[in-house]
């Protein structure tokens, strides 16, 4: 009977994990790219995860984020990594679409949406380390907390960063023809996800 | 991928405005110092839906095989779980040995 079973079983589990040319009923470069995103992912939940721990045990009370930074301007910086995903979006489809101008439009308005925010964060980092912030410490209570900030925000904007260079190799390429609509999905993929990382940086650093 | 019918582009401004409406309740919520467990509640909730919402229509995984999605959701959630876990144990071992 078990045997019956798990011979049934066989042919559903090859057509999900048979391996061939799309083991989940994408291209290779997208199964790639989804993997690398995952352990990337993991990478920012091994940070968070740490984050959380750190301030769970912390001997002296956890400052109140809201004292700290200006919580409007962290809004603005995420208002303005939101509304660069919406214009990646727009340019995945419009390059699927065969719309090579509106694509190449929405690359650029999304490159711009990253040097907003890559410089908001330049500006959030330099006032707060006038004003004491440092890894080994900070006027605000505990030293991790500071330590906190600089990784998490320093690795998304060294995410963010490398998203731009993506972007504006794959904006020059998209002018000259040279970029096919699977070359502009692979970079939105990676633009989303450093999106998304700052969805969860947003809520449990910023807010909670 | 599939692309919906209609305006393809209508699902970005769509998941865009409920996105700034999301990021501003919960601005909200974080403003009128609602009682703790509340707060957490409401914004890691606010937190899931706001991803799902990114992952699903920004990254198309609405569109794509259910088993790509589930490898994607549950590895990252099933891993931090087991990342806290082994975070946790190292860090009480290496104050121990510290405190030596």
């Amino acid at each position: 009977m078990q045997a019956e079973t798990a011979a049934a079983h066989v042919p559903a589990l090859e057509a999900h994990w048979g391996g061939g040319a799309s083991p989940f009923g994408a291209t290779w470069q997208k199964t790639m790219m989804w993997i690398f995103i995952v352990t990337d992912g993991l990478l920012f939940s091994g940070l968070l995860c740490g984050y959380g721990f750190l301030r769970h045990v912390s001997p002296v009370p956890w400052p109140r984020q809201s004292e700290v930074f200006s919580i409007p301007f962290i809004a603005l910086m995420t208002f303005i990594l939101i509304t660069s995903s919406m214009t990646m979006g727009t340019a995945v489809t419009a390059a699927r679409l065969g719309d090579r101008k509106r694509a190449l439009n929405n690359l650029v308005f999304t490159i711009v949406g990253g040097l907003c925010f890559l410089g908001c964060q330049a500006y959030e980092w330099s006032h707060l380390i006038h004003e004491g912030a440092r890894l080994t410490g900070n006027p605000w209570g505990p030293p991790q907390f500071t330590q906190a900030f600089f990784v998490l925000t320093g690795f998304h904007g060294s995410h963010v960063f490398s998203g731009l260079v993506i972007l504006i190799i794959t904006a020059i390429r998209t002018g000259m023809s040279k970029t096919p609509a699977q070359g502009i999905e692979m970079a939105g993929l990676y633009w989303h996800f450093v999106d998304l990382v700052w969805v969860f940086i947003f809520t449990l650093f910023y807010l909670l | 991928m599939s692309v919906t019918t209609g305006n393809p582009y209508r699902i970005y401004r769509i998941t865009w405005v409920i996105l700034l409406l999301i990021t501003v309740a919960m601005l909200a919520a974080e403003a009128f110092h609602l009682p703790r467990i509340f707060l957490i509640v409401f914004l890691l909730a606010f937190m899931m839906v706001k991803a799902t919402m990114i992952g699903g229509n920004f990254m198309h995984l609405r569109y794509e095989r259910r088993s790509l999605a589930l490898v994607v959701a549950a590895g990252i959630l099933v891993t931090s779980l087991i990342l806290y876990s082994f975070i946790s144990r190292e860090f009480r071992y290496i104050t121990e040995r510290l405190s030596q």
